[in-house]
């Protein structure tokens, strides 16, 4: 796929359903030819689609599917990575990358970054330790997420000791090193709260971080714990380090690349390579704006896995298309959480040791 | 009886009951001290629950009512003495709170005193229930009952757990095949009884004709039956059917189905509540079956409500395709020996529509069925009673006194 001509976010609504739709529509395609186990699924549980599918026609597989089991779209020999990712009920979801798709991931990513921070390498202090990285039994998606923005940076440096201390004296010397221009920071969303906001007011100490710009995520169920909310974490970071220039990301590793950045309005926004639809549980039909609901999240990457198009176990609502006051085309959507566990009703399992 | 060392004592709440005025003296089968308790506790509960969503609670309200333990009672006496075992100790289901009620009810109608573990969460249902009984108990008239009830609430406590199943006569072990292989790790008295509710498999056995025959407005009555088998307890009680057996020639089981599912998505589907991780469990499971399970052929899905996955046959064992809020199995067979291969001591409640009871009584003696304990027309399957996976609860909790 020849992506120099797209910019990640210059798609009107209609010229972007064109290409994301034959895009998704030969994902599709390829995976039911080179994956038996998804073509069962579409077999057993989709009716044909119709003539001319909507994104919305086109199946989806819930994103749970590959922790119960490994599915792959290429011979197991072109597999050079494969990623893992914990997260709820702590069976591991395993993907498997062939070049291409890797490759795939790291030339979208470049796309959707370079229109947040410019297509130049910045300095890039990461807030988290350095054994997060290097101790290959701690891998885990923040592992992933650090290497992979790194590639976004230079001169890496990492704010935290190995016992997730601030260490102040070698952030100091980081930002004299590189006095001018912007600097990259880069951490998950609980991290930064707790390691650097909180441990800065507890010090009483004030970093000169104006020229930095944050790119966080890892999602916000620790920080809501606290009942701190995006503006909170925000207007607090601005206070202890002049950080003005935030953005939070929305993105799961199964879908690794196409993650979804929060703008100046404070919209995350799907790029020209990813779209967002809003499910109903109920029934999954697709909901419109302002409707709360599933978080199917769509990309033009999965080549070598089925992952193409997966509902998520989060919810939220889009809010607009080619609407957003920051100038970026495409849906603009808000995250509202993990849906709950249920309490289960039943004869079995009551004195549980 | 013995008192409660004092060490367990400190670790137990007792939330109805004195611990020494506990008294394990039995009195006969269905004694009208009993009766008018229970009697009365139905009439608390129906008060109490008139503005609360509770149906559970309605439902067991309703079985304790005066007129319907009297036919109960008369339906099982005869002339013979029968007198309770003497201190029966429960162990309460956590997540079938109405069923705590039942057990009481169960042990008291059997002539016994009861002690009860009550799960360590607490519900609405399980809440309104202490009350009334709390309340019940205490009135004057009560007084002989007072001394035969204790409901507690302790942590996991092998210790306490150790010292009531070495003190009871009987023991009723509700929370599946986990909690009763734990509780019979325990010492008991040589002559003391036990009824234990194990894990179970429940499935529904339609006849097809008698499905495309139904008038449109019998239709809906089923429909709605099928319902409360089905969603009232989200599919988890061990009486909820799994797999809907289809009994007919191909062209009527299509043709039956085609009928009732219909009706059934456009009647009782929308009185159903679905949690979003409910619909995503189901769909997740969905999916891994079609991929895993050779023998599912299709899925069809009713909104998210209901998913119904197409069995090609019977090539294996049903007991491992289980469904939960609303996600069953189907299968077209000639005749219902076609189950009859399968079916284990698992097996317990069999649901029906349209089918001959005296044809499902010759079925399972024919076939010398080890399992399937109740079989119930379509909307029963989640009725308790006193007699219930098998047993005949009196019987269990009672001694029969052979006088010449």
């Amino acid at each position: 796929m020849d992506l120099s001509t797209i910019t990640p976010y210059g798609l009107a609504s209609a010229d972007k359903r064109e290409f994301l739709g034959g895009q998704l529509q030969q994902l599709t395609d390829w995976h039911r030819a080179n994956c038996e186990p998804y073509a069962r699924v579409l077999d057993r549980l989709w009716s044909p689609s119709p003539a001319a599918p909507g994104l919305e026609d086109l199946p989806f597989l819930p994103v749970r599917l590959f922790k119960e089991m490994e599915l792959l779209s290429v011979p197991r020999s072109d597999v050079v990575k494969t990623m893992t990712s914990s997260g709820t009920g702590g069976k591991l979801s395993r993907i498997f990358l062939d070049k291409a798709t890797a490759a795939l991931q790291i030339k979208v990513l470049a796309k959707i970054m370079a229109d947040f921070i410019g297509p130049q390498r910045l300095p890039m202090l990461v807030i988290d330790s350095r054994s997060t990285v290097s101790d290959r039994l701690k891998f885990s998606a923040r592992t992933a997420g650090i290497l992979g923005f790194s590639m976004f940076g230079r001169e890496v440096e990492f704010a935290l000791d190995d016992d997730m201390q601030l260490n102040l004296p070698r952030v100091m010397r980081f930002l004299e090193k590189y006095p001018d221009g912007p600097i990259l920071l880069f951490g998950f969303t609980f991290m930064v709260w707790q390691h650097l906001v909180l441990a800065l007011e507890d010090l009483a100490q004030h970093l000169p971080l104006e020229r930095g710009v944050l790119i966080h995520g890892g999602g916000w169920k620790q920080m809501l714990a606290q009942a701190v909310d995006a503006s909170v974490f925000k207007a607090r970071l601005a206070q202890v380090a002049g950080l003005r220039r935030v953005h939070n990301y929305y993105g799961m590793v199964e879908q690794t690349g196409s993650i979804f950045m929060e703008c100046e309005a404070g919209h995350l926004h799907a790029s020209s390579f990813s779209e967002i639809i809003i499910r109903d549980p109920r029934d999954f039909s697709a909901l419109g704006p302002g409707q709360a609901g599933l978080i199917e999240v769509l990309s033009v990457i999965p080549r070598s896995y089925p992952g193409h198009i997966l509902l998520s176990e989060d919810l939220g609502e889009w809010g607009g298309e080619d609407d957003c006051p920051c100038g970026r085309l495409g849906r603009h959507f808000k995250v509202h959480g993990r849906i709950q566990q249920a309490e289960v009703r039943g004869c079995s399992d009551t004195y549980t040791r | 009886m013995t008192p409660i060392p004092a060490e367990l004592r400190a670790r137990i709440d007792f939330l109805v009951g004195q611990p020494d005025s506990l008294c394990e003296l039995p009195v006969p089968v269905f004694a009208p001290a009993r009766l008018a308790f229970l009697a009365d506790l139905s009439s608390q509960l129906m008060q109490d629950v008139r503005h609360l969503d509770l149906p559970d609670v309605v439902t067991f309200a309703f079985w304790c009512r005066k007129a319907h333990l009297a036919r109960i009672a008369s339906a099982a006496q005869d002339d013979r003495l029968r007198v309770g075992l003497g201190l029966v100790f429960h162990i309460c289901p956590s997540n079938v709170p109405v069923n705590t009620a039942f057990s009481l009810a169960f042990g008291l109608l059997s002539g016994n005193s009861c002690v009860l573990r009550l799960p360590s969460a607490s519900t609405p249902t399980l809440d309104i229930l202490l009350a009334a009984i709390a309340t019940t108990l205490a009135r004057p008239e009560h007084e002989s009952v007072r001394s035969a009830v204790a409901l507690l609430r302790y942590a996991h406590d092998d210790e306490i757990n150790a010292w009531w199943l070495s003190q009871a006569d009987g023991r009723v072990i509700w929370g599946g095949d986990a909690t009763v292989a734990h509780m019979r790790s325990f010492p008991t008295p040589a002559r003391s009884r036990e009824v234990a509710f194990a894990d179970r498999y429940s499935f529904c056995a339609l006849g097809a004709p008698a499905v495309c025959a139904l008038p449109e407005a019998e239709l809906k009555g089923l429909c709605s039956r099928l319902f409360n088998d089905l969603y009232l307890m989200d599919q988890n009680a061990c009486s909820s059917p799994h797999l809907l057996a289809w009994v007919g020639t191909a062209t009527e089981v299509e043709a039956a189905q085609a009928r009732l599912w219909a009706a059934f998505e456009h009647e009782a589907l929308a009185r159903y509540t679905l949690e979003p991780i409910a619909a995503m469990d189901k769909f997740v499971e969905a999916c891994t079956r079609s991929v895993q399970d050779e023998e599912v052929l299709r899925i069809h899905r009713h909104g998210n409500g209901l998913y119904r996955l197409a069995l090609s046959g019977l090539h294996s064992s049903p007991t491992t395709r289980r469904g939960h809020h609303g996600m069953v199995y189907e299968v077209a067979v000639d005749s219902i020996d076609a189950v009859a291969p399968w079916v284990d001591p698992r097996f317990q409640t069999l649901t029906y529509f349209g089918l001959d009871v005296a044809l499902l009584r010759s079925f399972l003696v024919r076939h010398r069925l080890r399992g399937i304990d109740r079989v119930v027309p379509v909307g029963r399957a989640l009725d308790m009673g006193m007699q219930w996976d098998g047993y005949d609860l009196m019987s269990c909790l009672s001694r029969l006194v052979d006088i010449q």
